[in-house]
């Protein structure tokens, strides 16, 4: 993401910012609430359009991408929500094979099939029949993580996969991001604000501040940033931050 | 002077978020028009709309339908009385009927159910990223959700109306015999008086522009719909009173057109 802008009515969310993702490593994009990290990851499958800069997906503008080639892009990303943002009319099994039925490449028996490995993957086996209302928040996020994961994507966006959850949970996720990352090689982008997890999760962190980037490093260089926004942040000091003029 | 300006925001501020919103319907207008083209994204969930907009919707209308027929033989046997010969009620209760109220009270009792059924459904996955994860997966979701939609309203409302006519027609018939001492020969000679064809054609085609206007202005309010639970309640409520306006103006339109 080179120079993007980003604004809705008058509240300027993004100021310039820009960030490169490495290939094959899982890079945390840490910040405070309202700091416009979800607002970032939504342009980079075309949720969202800058108002100003560009972003570039394997040598493609997305910003300047028709809607058939957006769509040729969103195969190759897999998304997890927030809250999950399972189709709440379907079970977790059609859910988890709606992207697979999308590419019309395979058969109701193959996408069955390949829902129950990614349920697997996911420590879900027994819950394809269940609605995404029968199922715990933990569960759900593993569930949308199941789906985003079906069509075997480059690419994976986790948005903010461990809030709300309690600690035994938030490892479990972090743990399935790292595997996500070991086993299925994928290029991994996690917007958070729970630091246990950017440390365990992430090759690289980066912090947003006032719409850019204000700190990119290892975990270990973020730990030891001198910078006191970062410091205030991480150790959740926010006289530290104030104190920057 | 904040009692002449504060008025005067508000009232720009009402003007400017009607004309954006005008402005976003008619985008979405135009994006539903080229999903028309991904017809393997909409036409397997067309039937399935077909059933919950259009059969799902038969027992409210058929029973506003009902009771209408009833009160217009009522209603025309107390006016005629005296001064008109009764079989007029037959004439008045298949005209009003087929004319006027089997397709506007069907259209605006359906754009309760149905405007805001659709409103609150679309709303309410817009609010919890469901539009979101279909853009993520590769689906258009005008193609998945608003195509479906508005082609079953535009298909399913005028066999509603036919049906309530039908069944206005009957209630209407059947009170002349049980309580206006008329014969059944009589009330088939004022129905078929001044009867048209034509009559019919101008009920189906009144009754697809309502259900076109139920289902587009459900998904239009649906689809942009911002602010959690309570921006899924405005939508619900927005979609039914702008539907049920928008009703009664094409109401005026198609009579000052075609009659």
């Amino acid at each position: 993401m080179v120079g993007v802008h980003k604004a809705f009515d008058a509240n300027e969310v993004l100021r310039g910012f820009s960030i490169s993702i490495p290939e094959g490593q899982t890079t945390s994009i840490i910040g405070g609430s309202g700091s416009g990290k979800s607002v970032a990851l939504k342009h980079i499958v075309g949720l969202l359009r800058p108002d100003e800069g560009e972003v570039w997906v394997d040598g493609e503008n997305v910003g300047r991408l028709d809607q058939e080639s957006l769509y040729v892009l969103r195969r190759k990303v897999g998304y997890v929500f927030q809250f999950s943002a399972l189709f709440d009319s379907m079970t977790v099994e059609e859910n988890v094979g709606m992207g697979l039925q999308r590419m019309r490449e395979f058969s109701a028996a193959e996408i069955h099939d390949r829902a129950e490995e990614c349920l697997r993957m996911v420590d879900l086996v027994g819950y394809g029949s269940r609605f995404p209302s029968e199922l715990s928040g933990g569960q759900r996020k593993r569930a949308g993580l199941a789906r985003a994961i079906a069509t075997q994507p480059k690419y994976i966006l986790y948005d903010e996969p461990t809030t709300g959850l309690d600690p035994v949970t938030t490892s479990v996720i972090d743990e399935l991001i790292i595997r996500m990352s070991e086993e299925l090689e994928v290029t991994g982008v996690v917007i958070t604000h729970d630091m246990k997890s950017a440390f365990r999760v992430s090759d690289r962190i980066a912090m947003l501040y006032e719409g850019r980037i204000r700190f990119e490093g290892t975990p270990e260089e973020v730990r030891d940033a001198d910078d006191l926004v970062v410091k205030g942040f991480i150790e959740g000091r926010p006289e530290l931050m104030e104190s920057v003029p | 002077m904040d009692l002449i300006s504060s008025p005067v925001r508000a009232l720009g501020r009402g003007a400017m978020s009607s004309v954006s919103a005008l402005g976003r319907a008619g985008y979405l207008g135009g994006d539903a028009l080229q999903a028309l083209r991904k017809v393997g994204m909409w036409a397997p969930h067309l039937l399935g709309q077909m059933s919950r907009i259009g059969v799902d919707s038969v027992p409210i209308a058929l029973f506003i339908a009902m009771f209408t027929g009833i009160v217009l033989a009522l209603q025309a046997s107390y006016t005629f009385t005296g001064a008109v010969p009764l079989y007029f009620v037959g004439t008045l209760v298949g005209k009003t009927m087929v004319l006027e109220l089997g397709p506007v009270l069907t259209g605006l009792a359906l754009s309760g159910r149905v405007g805001a059924n659709i409103a609150a459904e679309l709303g309410t996955m817009r609010v919890t990223e469901q539009i979101d994860a279909l853009e993520t997966l590769a689906y258009d979701p005008v193609a998945y959700l608003v195509v479906p939609k508005v082609l079953a309203g535009i298909l399913m409302f005028p066999v509603i109306v036919i049906l309530s006519n039908g069944i206005g027609i009957i209630a209407g018939w059947a009170t002349s015999m049980a309580l206006l001492d008329m014969s059944s020969q009589e009330f088939v000679k004022g129905l078929r008086l001044f009867f048209l064809p034509f009559d019919v054609w101008y009920s189906i085609i009144k009754s697809a522009s309502f259900g076109l206007t139920v289902t587009a202005v459900g998904c239009a309010f649906g689809f942009h719909t911002r602010g959690g639970a309570e921006g899924v309640g405005r939508a619900a409520t927005g979609a039914v009173v702008a539907a049920s306006m928008i009703i009664l103006v094409l109401d005026a339109f198609w009579a000052a057109v075609l009659l």
